[in-house]
C-alpha cells in the first residue's frame, strides 16, 4: 500500500480545508491539513505500517474509518499528556501532534519480537490458560525459572504502555436532562431529532465524530437538489439553532443504564494540542431521558481468508471514505472483495475520486444490473462467483490470488489467479451497531436475509432507527427515524410534531449479503485482529469442547480489548455456528458491556481527584493553622492533632498539652461534635426510648450523659444531652458517629414510632464548641462569662445555663471528658473564632492551653472513659462497665436483646487498662497474650486506644481483655508481630485518674 | 452587656470580590443571613404552621424543604424567637440555623452550566421554576438550593462544608470566567 492524496476538487476531500499541519509519527516529520485524521494523513503520506499486533507481532495497517479500529492503536502526545491505545482513525491533527507506534522493538517496520510467530502453533488459543497456572499445584508444577520466563512472555503481548506522569489536564462533568435523546446523527438521527424538535421535545442528540451527519458526510446522493453532505450539514446548522436542541459533537455514548440513563463523553480539548485555560479535556456527561431514539448506524464486517491481516487490507467503506472524504487514496491499485451490493458502490465512488480500482470480486453470481452497471464505472476487471483465496505480500500486500466460488457449497476451484494490488478492500456486509440496547440487556434477533443480528424487542424506553434497526439505505432511514421520533414523543406525552423528509436522489441497494463470511483455504486466516485470533484458533477451542459463545470469547479472547470485536464478532460467530453444525441464532451472542469505546479514568473521575471526600472545617480552623498546631484528618474533618512548639514532636507536644490540663487549664475545639435538635412534645419520650439510661425525667438546665444501644443490643454511640426546656433537647454524639446517629434516630421515627410528635435536625455546623479543662476553667469563666452564675451552686456538675461572653451569646454545660473540672462553651458558629479569641484572652493569666486531639485522647484514656476505639461494634455497655447506665425500669432500643446469656458471660472481652512495665510504647491493636515472643500462646484479648500517660508517666493503652475486671494485677505481654513488638504490660484498673470523681464534681 | 461581635463568614478571604480575567460567565457571591429558621410543623398542625408563616412581616423568604418543613431566611435578626411565639411546640418545632449554613450565590448566563456540572438536578426553567427551591447534594455536601431569577440562584451550604464548596464552584466556573462580588 502506497498510500497518496488525491487531486482535491469539489466532492473529494471536503474535510479537509487548505491549512497545512505538521506533525510527527515516530519522530519522523510529516504534513498533513486541517480536518485530517491521524489515519488520513498517514495514508496520504504512504505510511503503510502503523501498529504491530498484540500476540505474534504481524506488521499491521490501517483497517477502518472509524471508532472501530482493530489495528492502528497508537500512543499519542507526552509526558502527563501520553495517551496509550488511541485509535489513530479517530485523532483528528492539530499542529504539533506527536504520536508513535507501540508494541514493536527496535521499530515499527522492523519488529524482532516477531519471533514470537515462529512457535506459532504454541501461541494460539487458551495459551495463556494453559501455561500461567499457579506454582506447584497437582498436575503441574512451575518452576522458579518458569516464573522468570513468564515475565518475558507477559511483557511480550501486549498493547501501549501509560505515563507515570500526574496528567495536568482536567475532566469535567455535567449532568443533563432531556425529553428525547438521539444518539447518532446520520439520516435516522436527524430525522428523529428534527421531529422530535418540531413537537417542542427538549432534544440532546451526540454525534460520536466531529462533524454531523454520519454517512451522509460522504454519500453521493442528492437531497433537495443539494449534495448529501452539504444538505446534511444545513440541516444539523438550523436544527442546532432551536432552544429545545443541544447537538454535541464528539460525544460517544458510552454506557446506557438503568431508567434511561447515559454515559457520554465528549471530547472537549482532544482536537487541540492542549486545552484553553479552565476548558476541560474531556467532560462526562449523565444524561437523563425520558425517551431515547437510538440510530447509531452499523460496522462494516471483514471477510476471513489467510493473509487477511496484511497492511492494505481494509473495510471497503474505509477506503470509500478515505477517498471522497479525506481525498486521500488509500493505494496505488485497489482490488474489491465483496460479498454485498454496497462493496461495488465504494468501487464507483472511490474511481470517481480518481483512485485506480484494478479488479472486483464478488462471492455472488447474482448481482443485479444496476450494480454490476456501476462497478463497469471503473474500469476495473470484474469476477463474479469467485474469492480472494489468499493475500499475498511481504509486510505489506502485493496481490491477491481469486480462484472460482461457489456460494451453494461455499468450495473454491478452479485456476487460481494472480491480481497485483496492494490495497483490498473487503466488504462482508453489515453488522448494526446495537451495542447500546444490548448493554441493558435487549435481546439480539437474528435476520437471516440481512445475515445480521438486529436489536430486538425494547425492553426499555429506546427506538431503533435506521441501519443499527437493519433500516439500510436512505429512504428507510430518514422514514425509520421519524418513526421512532413519534414513539419517543409518545413516551414524553407529546404530540407527532412535523415530518419533514427530503426529496432523495439516489442509488438504490440491496444490503443483503450473501451468508458467506469465511474462505476456507490452507493459511493463517485471523477473525480477531486485535487479539490475533486466527479461525484455526475457533475450530481448536471447539475441538476442546468450549461450545458456549461465552467460553469461545473467554477462552480465544476473540472480542475482547479496545475494541470489543467491533470488526470481529460476526465471523467468529458465524465460524463457530458452522464447527458446531448449527445455525448462527442457535449459537447466540454474547453481551455487549459499557463502554462503547475506551474511556480514560480521568474522565470518570472527573474533579474527584486527591481527596475523594470534601473536607469539613470547624469555625476556628485558620486559629488553629496560626497557631501552628499540625491539622490531623478525623473523618471528613481536618482537626489540630497537637500545637507543637519549635522543636516540639507530636509527643512531647500532647504530654505538655495533658499536663498544662492537669495542672491549670486548657481548651480544645469540640465543634466536630455531632449535635441533634431533638424538639416535640413527645421528645423526652422519644429520647427515653432511644438511649439506655432513663431521659423522661431529665430536669430542664441539666445534661445527661447518654448510651445508644443497636437493636443487637451491642452499643452504638454515646454523648451527653441537654434539656434546654421542656420540648427542646440539644443531643450531641461523638464526631464520627454524628451521621449514624442522625439516621438511627430518623429511621426510629419515621418506621417505628411514626405517631411521636418530634422533630430532628442536625445542628452540628449551628453551633461552635470549645470545651475548657482543668483545674482553673471555672476561673477562666468567671473572667469572661456575664449573665451566669459559674459557681458550683450556681452551675452544678452537669448543669446547662445561658450566658454571654464578650457579647457573644453562649450556652454552657458543665461537662467532662478529661475527668477535670470542665466546661462546653457553645456559640452561633459563626462567632465561633471569637469565642476561641475570648476564651484565650481570659485564660491568659492562667497560661490556658490550647490542646489537641491527641492530648484530648489522652486525657480521656486515664480517665478510663470510652470512645470509638472501644465502641467497636462488639462490645456492650456491661463489657464497659457502663452496666449501672442501663435502666430496668424501661424499654429502649436494644433491651431485648441486651438479655442475652451470651452477654453476661464472665470471659468476655472486658474494659481494662495496661500499662507498659519495660517503658516502651504499647501499639495500637496488640493482642494480649501471657507467653514470650518466641511462643506467646493465643490472644486473650487486644488493645485499643494507648497514651504516655503522665499521671503514670508510663505508657498505657485501654485494652479490652477475657474477663478483664477480676484480672487487674495479672502480667500480660502487648504482642505486635507485624511490628516485631512484644511489651511486657501489667493489667490495671481502666479508671487511672481521679476514680472517686472529686475533680470534676469540684 | 457589650455589643454583639459581628459574624465572620468561615470562607473569610477566599470570596474577597474580584473582577473576571476577561468575559464573566458567572458572578459568585457570598453572605450569611441575618435569621435563618427551620419549622417543621406536625402532621395535624401543618395548616396552622402555614398561616403563621402567612403572617411574617418584612424581607422574608420562606423555602419548603420536605413534607411540613419550611427553612425561612428573614433579612432582620431574631427571627427564630419571633416564630417560637408563634409557634408553640404544640404546633411544630423552630429551629435556629443562623450560622448552620453560609449563601453562596451564583448568576450570569452560564449558571446553569456552572451547577449543573456537579448536581445532579435539572436546572431548567421548567423543571425547577423561578422561587422555588430544591434540596440536593453536591459532592456529599447537602445544598438547599433557591432559584432568585432566571439566572440566578442561592445555595444555602453547611457551615463546615462552605470552603470546600467555594473553592469547587470556583473552579467549576474556570472554564466559563467568573468573578466575585
Amino acid at each position: 500500500m502506497s498510500g497518496f492524496r488525491l487531486n482535491l476538487r469539489n466532492g473529494v476531500g471536503d474535510a479537509l480545508s487548505d491549512e497545512t499541519i505538521n506533525f510527527t509519527f515516530n519522530g519522523k516529520p510529516y504534513q498533513g491539513r486541517k480536518g485530517d485524521t491521524l489515519a488520513s494523513a498517514l495514508l496520504a503520506n504512504g505510511v503503510k505500517i502503523v501498529a504491530r499486533s498484540f500476540k505474534y507481532h504481524r506488521p499491521r495497517g490501517i483497517f477502518t474509518a472509524g471508532s472501530e479500529e482493530p489495528n492502528a492503536l497508537v500512543t499519542l502526545r507526552i509526558a502527563g499528556r501520553k495517551e496509550p491505545n488511541v485509535r489513530a482513525t479517530e485523532v483528528e491533527l492539530y499542529d504539533g501532534l506527536i504520536a508513535r507506534t507501540q508494541n514493536s522493538w527496535p521499530s515499527v517496520n522492523f519488529d524482532l519480537m516477531t519471533v514470537n510467530q515462529l512457535p506459532g502453533k504454541t501461541f494460539s488459543a487458551g495459551f495463556y490458560y494453559k501455561t500461567f497456572m499457579g506454582p506447584s499445584r497437582p498436575g503441574h508444577k512451575a518452576t522458579q525459572f518458569w516464573w522468570i520466563c513468564e515475565q518475558f512472555i507477559r511483557r511480550a503481548a501486549g498493547l501501549g504502555k501509560g505515563s507515570a506522569h500526574a496528567d495536568p489536564d482536567r475532566y469535567a462533568r455535567m449532568n443533563a436532562f432531556c425529553d428525547i435523546l438521539v444518539v447518532g446523527s446520520g439520516a435516522a438521527g436527524l430525522a428523529a431529532a428534527q421531529r422530535a424538535a418540531s413537537a417542542g421535545a427538549k432534544v440532546i442528540a451526540c454525534e460520536e465524530n466531529p462533524t454531523l451527519g454520519g454517512a451522509l458526510q460522504s454519500a453521493p446522493d442528492i437531497l433537495d437538489g443539494e449534495p448529501a453532505k452539504d444538505w446534511v450539514s444545513h440541516a444539523w446548522e438550523e436544527l442546532a439553532q432551536e432552544p429545545n436542541v443541544t447537538v454535541l459533537r464528539r460525544t460517544t455514548v458510552q454506557s446506557y443504564f438503568d431508567d434511561n440513563t447515559f454515559l457520554a463523553v465528549e471530547r472537549v480539548a482532544d482536537h487541540i494540542a492542549q486545552p484553553e485555560k479552565g476548558q476541560p479535556r474531556q467532560r462526562a456527561w449523565n444524561i437523563r431521558a425520558k425517551s431515547t431514539v437510538i440510530a447509531t448506524g452499523a460496522l462494516e464486517r471483514p471477510m476471513v481468508f489467510p493473509g487477511n491481516d496484511l497492511p492494505g487490507v481494509m473495510l471497503a467503506d474505509a477506503a470509500r471514505r478515505y477517498a471522497v472524504e479525506f481525498g486521500t487514496s488509500p493505494g496505488r491499485s485497489i482490488c474489491v472483495f465483496t460479498n454485498n451490493d454496497t462493496g461495488w458502490l465504494a468501487a464507483r465512488d472511490m474511481a470517481k475520486s480518481g483512485v485506480i480500482i484494478s479488479a472486483i470480486v464478488d462471492v455472488r453470481l447474482d448481482v443485479a444490473d444496476h450494480i454490476r452497471a456501476a462497478g463497469e464505472e471503473t474500469r476495473a476487471q470484474v469476477r463474479i462467483g469467485a474469492a480472494v483465496v489468499k493475500a499475498k505480500g511481504f509486510r505489506h500486500l502485493s496481490a491477491v490470488k481469486v480462484r472460482d466460488f461457489s456460494e451453494a457449497t461455499g468450495h473454491v476451484s478452479g485456476h487460481e489467479r494472480t491480481i497485483p494490488c496492494d490495497v483490498l478492500a473487503v466488504s462482508g456486509g453489515w453488522s448494526p451497531a446495537f451495542h447500546l440496547t444490548s448493554q441493558q440487556g435487549g435481546k439480539p434477533q437474528w435476520d437471516a436475509e440481512l445475515q445480521a443480528f438486529l436489536p430486538g424487542a425494547p425492553i426499555q424506553k429506546w427506538h431503533c432507527a435506521g441501519a443499527m434497526a437493519g433500516q439500510f439505505g436512505l429512504r428507510s432511514a430518514f422514514r425509520s427515524g421519524e418513526e421512532a421520533a413519534v414513539k419517543a414523543l409518545a413516551d414524553c406525552g407529546l404530540e407527532d410534531g412535523e415530518s419533514s423528509v427530503p426529496v432523495i436522489d439516489g442509488d438504490s441497494v440491496d444490503h443483503a449479503p450473501a451468508p458467506v463470511l469465511e474462505i476456507k483455504t490452507p493459511g493463517k486466516a485471523f477473525v480477531d485482529l486485535q487479539h490475533d485470533v486466527t479461525a484455526d484458533d475457533v475450530h481448536l477451542a471447539h475441538r476442546e469442547g468450549f461450545i458456549s459463545v461465552e467460553h469461545l470469547k473467554r477462552y480465544t479472547t476473540l472480542g475482547m480489548a479496545t475494541d470489543q470485536g467491533k470488526t470481529s464478532n460476526m465471523s467468529g460467530l458465524s465460524i463457530m455456528a458452522e464447527t458446531q453444525g448449527k445455525p448462527i441464532p442457535d449459537v447466540g451472542t454474547t453481551r455487549f458491556r459499557p463502554p462503547y469505546t475506551p474511556v480514560a479514568l480521568g474522565a470518570l473521575a472527573g474533579e474527584r481527584y486527591g481527596h475523594l471526600a470534601a473536607e469539613r472545617l470547624t469555625p476556628m480552623y485558620d486559629l488553629h493553622v496560626e497557631a501552628g498546631a499540625h491539622m490531623y484528618a478525623n473523618g471528613p474533618w481536618l482537626r489540630p492533632e497537637s500545637y507543637n512548639l519549635p522543636g516540639e514532636n507530636v509527643e512531647q507536644a500532647y504530654i505538655r498539652e495533658t499536663i498544662a490540663v492537669r495542672k491549670s487549664v486548657g481548651m480544645v475545639d469540640v465543634s466536630t461534635l455531632g449535635k441533634i435538635d431533638v424538639q416535640g412534645p413527645d421528645a423526652a419520650e422519644f429520647l427515653n426510648r432511644i438511649y439506655s439510661n432513663g431521659f423522661a425525667k431529665l430536669p430542664v438546665g441539666k445534661a445527661r450523659y447518654g448510651l445508644m444501644l443497636r437493636e443487637d443490643g451491642f452499643l452504638f454511640d454515646d454523648g451527653t444531652t441537654w434539656r434546654l426546656d421542656d420540648n427542646r433537647f440539644l443531643m450531641t454524639t461523638t464526631t464520627i458517629g454524628a451521621g449514624k446517629v442522625m439516621e438511627h434516630l430518623e429511621y426510629h421515627h419515621d418506621v417505628v414510632w411514626p405517631d411521636l410528635k418530634v422533630a430532628l435536625t442536625s445542628v452540628s455546623d449551628e453551633w461552635a464548641a470549645v470545651a475548657v479543662a482543668g483545674p482553673k476553667s471555672r476561673a477562666v469563666l468567671r473572667k469572661c462569662v456575664t449573665d451566669c452564675d459559674v459557681s458550683n451552686e450556681g452551675m452544678p456538675f452537669m448543669g446547662v445555663r445561658d450566658g454571654e461572653i464578650d457579647g457573644i451569646p453562649v450556652k454552657i454545660a458543665r461537662l467532662s471528658f478529661s475527668g477535670e473540672l470542665a466546661y462546653e462553651v457553645f456559640c452561633g458558629a459563626h462567632w465561633g473564632r471569637a469565642l476561641w479569641k475570648a476564651l484565650e484572652k481570659a485564660g491568659e493569666k492562667f497560661d490556658i492551653t490550647p490542646y489537641g486531639l491527641e492530648a484530648l485522647s489522652t486525657l480521656r484514656i486515664e480517665k478510663g472513659h470510652v470512645a470509638g476505639p472501644e465502641l467497636n461494634g462488639r462490645t456492650t455497655p456491661l463489657d464497659l462497665g457502663l452496666g449501672g447506665m442501663i435502666s430496668s425500669k424501661k424499654n429502649f432500643v436494644g433491651c431485648a436483646l441486651l438479655q442475652r446469656e451470651t452477654f453476661s458471660k464472665e470471659d468476655r472481652f472486658q474494659l481494662v487498662a495496661v500499662k507498659s512495665l519495660d517503658g516502651q510504647p504499647i501499639t495500637g491493636g496488640s493482642h494480649l497474650v501471657a507467653g514470650q515472643k518466641d511462643e506467646p500462646g493465643r490472644s486473650q484479648g487486644h488493645t485499643t486506644s494507648m497514651c504516655f500517660s503522665p499521671e503514670l508517666n508510663c505508657y498505657i493503652s485501654l485494652a479490652l481483655l477475657e474477663g478483664g475486671f477480676k484480672r487487674h494485677g495479672e502480667k500480660l505481654f502487648a504482642s505486635s508481630p507485624v511490628r516485631g513488638k512484644h511489651v511486657a504490660v501489667e493489667v490495671i484498673n481502666p479508671h487511672i485518674v481521679d476514680p472517686k470523681g472529686g475533680r470534676m464534681h469540684g | 452587656m457589650v455589643d454583639q461581635p459581628e459574624m465572620l463568614s468561615p470562607l473569610h478571604d477566599l470570596a474577597m470580590p474580584r473582577a473576571a480575567s476577561d468575559t464573566a460567565g458567572v458572578e459568585l457571591g457570598e453572605r450569611l443571613c441575618a435569621s435563618l429558621v427551620q419549622v417543621q410543623a406536625w402532621p395535624n398542625t401543618v395548616g396552622r404552621v402555614e398561616k403563621a408563616l402567612s403572617t411574617l412581616k418584612g424581607e422574608i423568604t420562606i423555602m419548603p424543604s420536605g413534607p411540613g418543613r419550611w427553612l425561612i431566611e428573614d433579612e432582620s435578626e431574631g427571627l427564630e424567637d419571633r416564630l417560637r411565639k408563634k409557634i408553640p411546640s404544640a404546633v411544630g418545632a423552630v429551629t435556629g440555623l443562623t450560622h448552620g449554613r453560609v449563601v453562596i450565590s451564583i448568576s450570569g448566563r452560564k449558571s446553569e452550566w456552572v451547577l449543573a456540572s456537579g448536581i445532579a438536578i435539572d436546572f431548567s426553567t421548567d423543571a425547577f421554576p423561578v422561587g422555588e427551591t430544591r434540596l440536593t447534594h453536591h459532592h456529599e455536601i447537602g445544598l438547599t438550593v433557591h432559584r432568585t431569577g432566571e439566572t440566578s440562584f442561592d445555595l444555602y451550604v453547611f457551615t463546615s462544608f462552605s470552603r470546600a464548596f467555594w473553592q469547587w464552584i470556583e473552579r467549576a466556573g474556570e472554564e466559563v470566567g467568573y468573578s466575585v462580588t
